[in-house]
């Protein structure tokens, strides 16, 4: 299980410090929302190492990663876009998960096959990103986590440009994958809906802080604090 | 019809007018000869076999030379993280441009000679002294151009190729080289179109007849020989072998398949500073920064204070900046143009039409200006004062002579920001001054910034076309140093020539602060 | 010899003349090169004085070298705005006479102080100069004494000399070899070869490069040293003296067929040739003056070596045969 303790991190010395601590379960995915520039994506980098912290600690099942380099910490990350290479094929895309050489064994590729088979993407292994949908690219992203089997999931607003019911369809998948990978994920989504369909719990940020972390349903319904009302507006 | 292909064919028949009626003028001083028995025997010689094929290969070689080099060095400057004096470092980049050539042959010799620091001894003139001066030219040039392609690979592509743990090579490989494979070819040609028509250089440091260039070869049949023809032709001679290595180098190229971003931010993972790039960048900066100290240090022994008090110099300042302002604006207009519709054609899928626009417009810089500004006598004298028009003929063929750089640096952004905006311009009716005011400008301005620079520098340094209508109140920085140095005067022309060297670096920071709006590179 | 003061006065008195002066002032053009109308150049003085005394305006037009001048005059035909042409020298006038666009000047040339008689009717010498080998008597205490020592000796001094293709100088290196040699130039410059360090496109280049210690001779002038003697007072330099004799650069003046003011371009010419003219030459141009005594010249000259016999190509066999000579020395070069 992932572990989030007294995370500290400022861009600049002079802004004031963000402040994270939180905890996901195995199997779990945690949906953070919250309003632009809250702090949501920093909090992403900071799990997978593209930034570093100023103070506290990662921890997976009780061992810090923190000061793991990037390559080396059991994270797997998707972002909105530019998550594929344009001039490699989808199969050269996901492999690239398993070995950036692509040296693979035969099981490796084998691997490869069967995730892009469980994402329903067989039969599209020599396209070129450009030639799919912005739904079929990222599940060839998806793909290349499930190939790489590491612990923990970071999503990035990955689903904010595809359509209600093709974003539903997502989120159920990676509800899948996280449940049978035994994976514990983050959900960062400007789509409180995609809160209600992805997580039993949600955390709201705001101002480089975690204000409340809660059931979903009852965040999103019955809340009372004043900035998250201001935030759902009227739902 | 496409609203931008008129400006655009304005542009492309001015680049005639200025090319080819000054050779037809040429060619209608004494016909085409191919009959005469002199002439063939010419054109069958071994010596312009040999001529042909030396040009081509120092040109080459020294393409490669500087090229190959400069990718590293780029690669080792978008990869570290900002320092201390970066931008005044490309900045400097900038300057060996400027330099006129037979400054940069002593500043070469200086260095390199047997009294020099790194002292060669007579194995500089040859080959060597040849490479040694192309790549002091060249390469901090390429390095400019090349710098840029790294900023345009999206920042996630780092982040990713940081988690899925690529080691440089795999990185090279998957995000950094199909990234440049848009720019490299035109790069390419650039140098080699800078290294084929490299006269004085070429000659000098090459010790000797063995390295006659097809440059040589024009300039003698113009002037000694007076044979006008066989200028053109070997003019136009030079131009085919300009297109032919166009036209290889575009093998190498891939235009983006899916937008690339225009992404600001150098790169998104956490920089690290490795000792290997750090060498590489102090090696280039050393090997550019040396001639270029050498000629600060001559100047500075020199009488300056002199010079400095000289009426004439600052008349001749003023002059420099005034062509190499005008030169400088002139051709990024009109590379302005050429490439919005060139852009536009791409976009289109017509691919193969806006490489050939893009070549015409990089190609003529290798018609001598000696050959052009002959030709254009030839034209306007029977119906005009050549002498009134000094100013405006220099400042055109300097523009023109700047063109391709302007392709160069602006030719790829602009495609990306044309397939990136297109449809939403066209969907919200953005179009002409407003398009350009809130979205062209705001986000081609850098490279604008920067191809403008260039020119200026190009033009300030110029010596080949105002050479050529020599009026004494014309006098520009450049001409007045080869006046002093004809006439003994080698230090007053050390000390006008770091002058030089300043005036382009002020124009540079003017240019790229004004237009390229600020120092981030 | 600082006469700056003197020439803001001259130009502030010729400006407020200018206003003074009626209208109409008939402007002789002179198409000269670049270093004659230089501000170091006899340019100024010789419009000053020619100003003075002519009641019209002097306008010099300064291109790039002899070379150039002639060019522009042939693609200006008959067109050309110049009155007058000043800057080829001998090797140019054959072909200077074949354009058919100058006339006889029709001044008798009597003051002449040339080494032999001048008999071209249409052209008129200004001044001239004899090539010479220049060093560095501190680098180099044993000059070869003549030309074939040069060539003979493997292990002589080390040169720096111009290419004959696009320097005037470099042809008159080429036209002084083929003149003491004959038909064995070939054999003299193929035994030159190795100790040339290099071939440069121009004077400047080869001089700077000199200059800075790249080899231990220059081909330039005779009065060279005089220019370090009096404008620095280095006395380091000095030209080597060969006995054969020095090959002679003489540097004429043109009137055209065509000007518009062949009475003033007459008198310029008149005022060439006088004392007035001539003595403006010598620390300006750097050259000997064609009708100027010796008596005349600064001291420093008299220290330059003798460069005499004068040897001089006649200027129609030059014109014949310069393309031939110049293809055999790039035969010989290139080997």
């Amino acid at each position: 299980m992932l572990e989030v303790r007294q995370l500290e991190f400022a861009y600049t010395a002079d802004e004031p410090r963000m402040h994270f601590e939180l905890a996901v379960a195995e199997g779990e995915v945690l949906s953070l929302i919250g309003p632009s520039g809250s702090g949501k994506s920093t909090l992403l980098n900071l799990i997978a190492g593209f930034l570093e912290q100023q103070g506290g600690s990662i921890l997976l099942d009780g061992i810090a990663i923190d000061a793991l380099p990037v390559e080396a910490r059991p994270v797997s990350i998707v972002f909105q876009q530019y998550n594929l290479f344009p001039h490699l094929d989808v199969h050269t895309n996901v492999a690239l998960g398993i070995d950036p050489a692509l040296h693979h064994s035969a099981a490796q590729a084998k691997a490869v096959d069967g995730a892009l088979d469980r994402l329903g993407l067989a039969g599209l292994e020599r396209r070129k990103p450009g030639e799919l949908s912005g739904g079929q690219q990222q599940r060839v992203a998806l793909a290349r986590v499930l190939v790489r089997r590491r612990k923990i999931l970071l999503l990035d607003e990955a689903f904010a440009a595809l359509g209600p019911a093709q974003r539903a369809e997502m989120i159920g998948l990676v509800r899948q994958l996280v449940e049978e990978q035994r994976m514990a994920a983050l959900l960062v989504s400007h789509q409180p809906r995609d809160a209600l369909i992805a997580s039993a719990r949600t955390a709201f940020v705001s101002d480089g802080r975690i204000v409340t972390l809660q059931d979903t349903r009852r965040l999103l319904d019955e809340t009372q604090l004043v900035e998250v009302r201001e935030y759902l507006g009227s739902i | 019809m496409n609203p931008r292909a008129l400006p655009a064919g304005l542009v492309l028949g001015l680049l005639a007018i200025l090319v080819v009626a000054p050779l037809a003028g040429l060619l209608s001083l004494g016909g085409l000869q191919l009959n005469d028995p002199r002439e063939l025997q010419f054109w069958h010689s071994a010596y312009i076999q040999r001529v042909l094929v030396f040009s081509l290969w120092q040109a080459l070689l020294s393409t490669i030379c500087s090229v190959l080099p400069a990718i590293l060095v780029a690669r080792s400057l978008a990869l570290q993280p900002v320092f201390p004096l970066r931008a005044l470092l490309l900045r400097l980049f900038a300057l060996p441009l400027v330099v006129p050539s037979v400054v940069a042959v002593m500043a070469m010799v200086s260095v390199y000679g047997a009294g020099g620091w790194i002292p060669l001894g007579r194995s500089l003139y040859g080959i060597n002294g040849i490479l040694l001066a192309h790549v002091f030219f060249n390469l901090p040039l390429a390095v400019r151009l090349l710098l840029p392609y790294w900023q345009a690979i999206p920042r996630h592509h780092w982040q990713l190729a940081a988690q899925l743990g690529m080691n440089a090579g795999q990185r090279w490989r998957l995000l950094e080289w199909p990234a440049l494979r848009e720019g490299l070819p035109g790069v390419l040609l650039l140098v080699f179109m800078l290294c084929l028509v490299s006269f004085a250089v070429v000659l000098t440091l090459g010790g000797g007849p063995r390295s006659t260039t097809l440059e040589v070869a024009i300039y003698q049949s113009l002037r000694f020989d007076f044979n006008p023809s066989r200028a053109v032709a070997l003019a136009l001679l030079q131009l085919a072998l300009c297109v032919v290595v166009a036209t290889l180098t575009q093998r190498l190229q891939r235009l983006p398949e899916v937008e690339i971003g225009l992404d600001p931010a150098p790169v998104g993972i956490r920089p690290v500073f490795s000792t290997f790039n750090l060498v590489l960048i102090a090696l280039a900066a050393i090997y550019v920064g040396m001639p270029l100290l050498s000629m600060l240090i001559d100047a500075l022994s020199g009488p300056w204070f002199e010079v400095l008090t000289e009426t004439r110099l600052w008349q001749s300042i003023a002059n420099t900046l005034i062509i190499g302002l005008s030169a400088a604006l002139l051709s990024v207009a009109a590379g302005w143009f050429l490439l919005r519709y060139s852009a536009s054609l791409a976009f289109e899928g017509r691919g193969l039409a806006a490489r050939w626009i893009e070549l015409a417009g990089s190609v003529v810089y290798v018609v001598p200006p000696l050959v052009i500004g002959t030709g254009m006598f030839v034209l306007l004298s029977s119906w005009a004062d050549v002498f009134g028009w000094v100013y405006p003929i220099v400042i055109a063929v300097n523009a023109l002579m700047g063109l391709p750089f302007v392709i160069r640096c602006l030719g790829p952004p602009m495609r990306q920001n044309h397939a990136r905006y297109e449809r939403l311009c066209r969907s919200l009716a953005l179009a002409g001054w407003n398009r350009f005011r809130y979205l062209e400008w705001p986000l081609l301005r850098r490279p604008l910034g920067l191809a403008a620079g260039l020119v200026a520098a190009l033009a300030m340094g110029d010596l080949g076309v105002i050479a050529l209508f020599g009026t004494p109140e014309s006098a520009t920085l450049s001409l007045l140093i080869y006046q002093q140095l004809g006439a003994y005067l080698v230090s007053e022309a050390t000390v006008t020539a770091l002058m030089l060297l300043g005036v382009c670096l002020a124009a540079f920071w003017l240019l790229e602060r004004g237009i390229g709006g600020g120092d981030r590179a | 010899m600082n006469l700056k003061p003197r020439r803001m006065t001259a130009a502030l008195t010729a400006l407020l003349l200018s206003f003074a002066a009626p209208a109409a002032q008939p402007t002789l053009t002179v198409y000269t090169y670049d270093s004659f109308t230089s501000d170091w150049g006899p340019g100024p003085k010789v419009k000053q004085a020619f100003e003075a005394r002519c009641d019209c305006e002097l306008e010099l037009v300064g291109l790039e070298d002899g070379v150039s001048i002639l060019n522009r005059i042939r693609l200006e035909g008959e067109n050309t705005r110049a009155d007058l042409l000043l800057g080829i020298d001998t090797n140019l006038t054959a072909e200077a006479r074949a354009t058919g666009l100058f006339e006889a000047h029709g001044i008798t040339f009597d003051n002449s102080t040339l080494p032999r008689p001048w008999r071209d009717e249409l052209f008129l010498p200004y001044d001239y100069g004899y090539f010479a080998f220049v060093y560095n008597r501190e680098r180099l205490d044993e000059p070869p004494m003549s030309l074939h020592q040069l060539v003979d000796d493997n292990n002589g001094p080390t040169l720096l000399i111009q290419d004959p293709r696009t320097s005037t100088p470099g042809l008159g290196l080429l036209l002084w070899v083929r003149k003491v040699y004959g038909d064995r130039a070939g054999e003299a410059w193929a035994k030159l070869a190795p100790r040339i360090v290099t071939v440069s496109k121009g004077w400047s280049e080869a001089y700077g490069l000199f200059l800075k210690g790249e080899a231990d001779m220059v081909l330039s002038y005779t009065t060279s040293p005089a220019y370090h003697m009096i404008a620095e007072n280095d006395s380091r330099f000095a030209a080597a003296r060969f006995e054969e004799g020095h090959y002679q650069q003489i540097e004429v003046a043109g009137m055209l067929a065509g000007s518009g003011q062949k009475r003033l371009a007459r008198d310029f010419l008149r005022f060439m040739v006088s004392e007035e003219f001539q003595q403006i030459i010598p620390t300006t141009n750097w050259m000997f003056p064609a009708a100027l005594a010796n008596s005349k010249l600064p001291a420093e000259f008299s220290q330059l070596v003798d460069p005499s016999p004068s040897l001089l190509f006649d200027d129609e066999e030059v014109m014949k045969r310069r393309g031939a000579w110049i293809d055999e020395w790039l035969e010989v070069m290139s080997r």
